[in-house]
């Protein structure tokens, strides 16, 4: 089962479904990806929250969805919709739901969630083959509660917890790897800058049973200290430079869906972010500026292999 | 610790601005410039949604006598007035608890008998610009230090080299163009006001002889189905009107439109719908003024255009929700 | 000394940074944050020599948290409602270690829903774990019960752990006059952490927090526990009085204000209890006999002292801001319960419960409360609990129930 074909812009869904009037900042690129995405999956889900920026698109009385929402916890929202899958499997298996009525479960938090505090939920429901779809919007930090560090921060980001000359000392976790490490039904990588590679892969996620994980690039105005115009700017130029690959991972095999051919200098990204402003003023740290390339160069020249 | 016995008068001020004008940093320059006169003092923004453009507000009190009284101000002796957008929208709470005592400073170029006039105001309304006609849309955010300085001078308690000091002190992490920067906003104003000095005196808070009864309810039980913390309606989202959150609007020409679509893709509150023929509509009463259309437009169809060139009256959504 | 302008989560820090702990591991949670984050500050720029580890939860922060202090260093930690009940499990068991260290919370509603504005029912939640517990109405009480609590935690008769409770926004985000003391003067009131003999050391094997099968035996550790925590009451005094010698500031396990001949009082916790104070002030004015009694310490349960201040009241209106579903106000059930036995005429009690979710309390409902208790007083009988709501509050209520369709006649089918 393969669904729609997404080729080109006009392919993609003509209305929009997530509703306007959340409080969000202006070019948030958490929201940007979700909306892409909801156009994708659709009314009959039911998205399962942990706490993040995206908590507070449901604020009472007032929710942009059209299907169903459950906020639960920071720790527990794989946990959250385990619970409901396997209830809406009994209903169904009694008679006493639908199929019509059926729901898409689809977890969804921010990256302080998913990398940390909710991996073990996350974790736990793949050893189940919980059939689901997670969604992580990452923003590479605690966004909702100030940019602290989290265990997506990439080296040298400055955050409000590493606000020393050298940014953040830490390296971006691999998520990708560890959850594709599960060997789950699906993993994949995606950008709202890439509208069509997000649609290809939300719907090839949409057709496919078991646990189904998209991680989604965030670039958030707020938080990396940029104008709110540049969000899907930066977003390419974090596709094109190489530092987020936009790859799946199926049946133990993972493929890269786009391959910049000449990779933009990485510099080209770290120039547009207030949080790695601090590479180049008041003078460039040649040693920070080097490890960042080379962790990009080892990436692909890894993929060449 | 000393006990204070009995009731001393107050200063109550509030700040009412967007996020990104520097309501918060306004609050504080006035309360260090208080606590330099050697004034008790209390000061804290206040945030609903806080983002970038949405209404907030920030609040000082200041007394000789160590302060009791906390949180939002009910009954306030001075309202600064940062955005006059925000006075049309009740939701904001510009005028909650303004009576004819209340002093009202107007961040305007309208003159104050005017705005009195228009708003159906009946205390004191003085009005200011804060910032000089033709600056542009970035000195937004250094609005507070302007208000801080007009405010300061209408309490006539705050010296100039007081709120110099303050400036310095609450500013100094930023560099010296920031703070140089701000002195000028803010000692204009400050030396404006000269013949306000004083209008704002500080009150004795509410009486406990003859109070107002709070009208207390009897909370009656009711059905989990309705008691619940949940939303039955889909999208009701819809009806918040983020558009108020604007400093800037994309405006559409048709003319170089592809009708690629682009644009109501990219747009992450879907404020960009197409019509029939695939051109975009953006929606006023929800587009926050990001600018990211305006960025991708690979034909430049979008430009950019301030909301301050587009007459009050005619801004869409300036609605019920806030 | 130095007075400046400092927010709650401010003050914190600044106590946290004077008492020279030495580790702090965190998780960032609204409204607590900006104390992590100053300390972060002063970690980066070389003034406060500590190391802080970000952990990827509180669970696993509060485990951090006891382990090092039964390591033997000062570890200062913080949270926030969500966060410390996360941590719940943690708090119970760190307290048994008997490894004493201080934490932070800065007070918030629990979900659902989920909120981010004040109330207590987050504190109040660990009242039973062997933590003591500190209540703060103001920013400069935050600053000086954070040293306190140092030497509270580590008084040889005591040796647990202490929370500092700030409320939320009220006090966190909110800035007023704090005096920091100097760290010279500060020298012989707390100088550096002895771990006595629980820490973990190659030379001295040591196994901690180990299973205990036996009813008996669980019991006598248990009511060790029980028996330090009591002490606190002694070593609070004394800790305070030392205080009062090197800053001036004379702290009480409860505080009275205006309280000694007054007919009626109220009994409140934390930042808006100085809005009672405010409106003890206005009701005097309009001739009435008010006070208000503070419990600042509130485990140890400061039981012979509440006694003594409510000892000849006629009328006390207890204001809790928290909610125990089902049964009604914690302090309200807490006080009460401990002047049973004290022998003499009892007050007449009333309950009200407001403040829920940083609401509110208006000068206006303090006057009825105190109207209220007086009636309550002349007729002999207290009427019901009051969850205070207004008839205008509840019209809202109503509007946004009818947008998100949760009204009886519009609601969608189940």
């Amino acid at each position: 089962m393969t669904g729609r074909s997404y080729t080109k812009i006009g392919d993609l869904p003509a209305g929009h479904l997530l509703g306007t009037g959340t409080p969000m900042c202006a070019g948030c690129g958490g929201l940007a990806a979700i909306k892409e995405i909801y156009d994708i999956l659709g009314e009959k889900t039911i998205f399962i929250n942990a706490a993040g920026c995206m908590t507070l698109l449901a604020n009472y009385p007032y929710t942009p969805f059209r299907g169903s929402w459950l906020y639960t916890a920071m720790a527990s929202a794989p946990a959250g919709a385990q619970g409901v899958r396997d209830a809406l499997d009994i209903l169904l298996a009694k008679g006493r739901l639908s199929a019509e009525e059926d729901l898409e479960t689809v977890v969804l938090t921010g990256d302080g969630s998913a990398y940390g505090i909710g991996l073990s939920a996350t974790s736990g429901a793949m050893d189940r083959s919980l059939n689901f779809l997670y969604i992580c919007y990452d923003n590479e930090g605690y966004g909702n509660t100030g940019q602290q560090a989290s265990a997506a921060t990439p080296l040298g980001a400055k955050t409000a917890t590493s606000r020393g000359p050298f940014g953040h000392h830490g390296r971006k976790k691999d998520l990708f790897a560890v959850w594709a490490a599960h060997r789950p039904a699906y993993v994949a990588t995606v950008s709202p800058s890439d509208p069509l590679d997000l649609a290809r892969k939300l719907e090839t996620a949409k057709n496919l049973e078991g646990s189904r994980l998209i991680l989604a690039f965030a670039p958030c105005p707020t938080g990396w200290g940029f104008d709110p115009k540049e969000t899907i700017k930066i977003g390419k130029l974090a596709v094109q430079s190489g530092v987020w690959p936009l790859k799946e991972y199926r049946q133990g095999v993972v493929t890269h869906t786009v391959i910049p051919r000449h990779r933009l200098p990485v510099e080209e990204y770290l120039r547009c972010q207030g949080r790695f402003s601090h590479l180049f003023l008041p003078q460039r740290n040649e040693e920070l500026l080097r490890k960042i390339r080379a962790a990009v160069d080892d990436y692909w020249e890894g993929i060449a292999n | 610790m000393e006990m204070d016995k009995g009731i001393s008068s107050l200063y109550r001020i509030r700040f009412h601005g967007r996020g990104g004008q520097g309501m918060k940093t306004a609050s504080r320059i006035l309360g260090s410039a208080f606590f330099r006169e050697g004034y008790e003092v209390q000061d804290a923004p206040r945030y609903g949604a806080e983002r970038r453009g949405a209404p907030i507000f920030a609040y000082v009190r200041a007394s000789r006598y160590p302060i009791n009284e906390r949180g939002v101000i009910h009954k306030p002796d001075l309202v600064i007035v940062a955005d006059e957008t925000l006075l049309a929208i009740a939701a904001t709470g510009v005028l909650h608890g303004v009576s004819v005592d209340t002093v009202l400073l107007i961040n305007s170029s309208e003159n104050a008998e005017s705005l009195k006039e228009r708003l159906h105001l009946s205390g004191p309304v003085f009005s200011f610009a804060a910032v000089a006609k033709g600056e542009g849309l970035h000195e937004l955010r250094f609005v507070g230090a302007a208000c801080a300085g007009a405010a300061a001078r209408l309490t006539g308690v705050i010296t100039r080299s007081s709120l110099e000091y303050a400036i310095r002190d609450e500013l100094s992490h930023l560099g010296d163009t920031i703070v140089t920067k701000n002195f000028d906003l803010a000692l204009r104003p400050y030396d404006l006001m000269a013949a306000q000095e004083g209008v704002v005196a500080p009150g004795r808070g509410i009486s406990a002889a003859g109070y107002r009864s709070p009208g207390w309810v009897n909370i009656p039980f009711e059905d989990a189905r309705i008691s619940a913390p949940a939303v039955y309606s889909p999208a009701t989202s819809e009806r918040v009107k983020t558009g108020l959150w604007r400093t800037e609007r994309p405006v559409f020409e048709a003319d170089l439109c592809k009708r690629c679509s682009l644009c109501a893709i990219y747009c992450p509150e879907n404020a960009i719908l197409l019509d029939r023929e695939g051109y975009p509509r953006i929606d006023y009463e929800h587009c926050k003024g990001c600018l990211i259309c305006v960025e991708q437009c690979p034909v430049g169809a979008m430009k950019a255009v301030p909301e301050g060139c587009v007459p009050v009256e005619k801004r869409e959504g300036d609605g019920n929700e806030t | 000394m130095k007075r400046k302008l400092l927010t709650g989560n401010s003050a914190a820090a600044w106590g946290a940074r004077l008492a020279g702990a030495e580790y702090v591991p965190a998780f960032p949670i609204t409204p607590q944050t900006e104390i992590i984050e100053t300390l972060a500050y002063w970690i980066d720029t070389g003034e406060m020599d500590c190391r802080m580890t970000t952990l990827e939860s509180e669970h696993s922060m509060l485990t951090a948290a006891g382990a090092a202090a039964a390591t033997g260093v000062r570890v200062f930690t913080a949270t926030s409602s969500q966060g410390l009940l996360y941590g719940m499990e943690m708090l119970y068991t760190v307290a048994g270690w008997r490894a004493p260290f201080v934490m932070v919370n800065v007070s918030r509603g629990l979900s659902s829903p989920i909120t981010l504005e004040p109330d207590h029912n987050d504190i109040l939640a660990a009242r039973d774990s062997g933590f003591l517990q500190i209540h703060c109405a103001t920013c400069q009480e935050v600053l000086d019960n954070v040293l306190i609590a140092y030497r509270l935690a580590e008084h040889e008769r005591v040796r647990l752990p202490v929370i500092v409770n700030l409320d939320g926004f009220y006090l966190s985000f909110t800035r007023e006059p704090v005096e920091l003391p100097d760290p010279e003067d500060l020298r012989q009131f707390l100088s550096g952490y002895d771990a006595e003999n629980i820490r973990f050391r190659a030379g001295a094997p040591l196994s901690e927090g180990v299973a205990v099968l036996g009813g008996a035996l669980y019991s006598y550790f248990r009511y060790e526990m029980h028996l330090a925590a009591l002490n606190g009451l002694a070593a609070y005094n004394e800790i305070a009085d030392e205080f009062a010698a090197v800053t001036g500031r004379q702290y009480r396990s409860v505080e009275g204000y205006r309280a000694d001949d007054a007919e009626l009082v109220f009994v409140m916790m934390g930042s808006f209890a100085t809005k009672a104070k405010a409106a003890v002030d206005q009701l005097r004015e309009a001739g009435m006999s008010v006070g208000l009694v503070r419990p600042i310490l509130l485990r140890p349960f400061p039981r012979d002292r509440i006694r003594s201040m409510l000892a000849g009241k006629k009328g006390v209106a207890v204001i809790d801001q928290n909610l125990s579903l089902g049964m009604g106000g914690i302090l309200y059930a807490e006080i009460t319960s401990a002047l049973y036995g004290s022998g003499d005429s009892l007050p007449i009690f009333v309950s009200f419960i407001g403040g829920l979710g940083g609401r509110d309390i208006a000068a206006e409902e303090f006057y009825e409360m105190a109207n209220v208790t007086a009636l309550a007083v002349r007729d002999g009988h207290a009427p019901a609990p009051r969850l205070l709501l207004t008839c205008e509050e509840l019209v809202e209520v109503r509007k946004l129930q009818e947008i998100a369709g949760a009204t009886g006649t519009s609601r969608g089918n189940p």
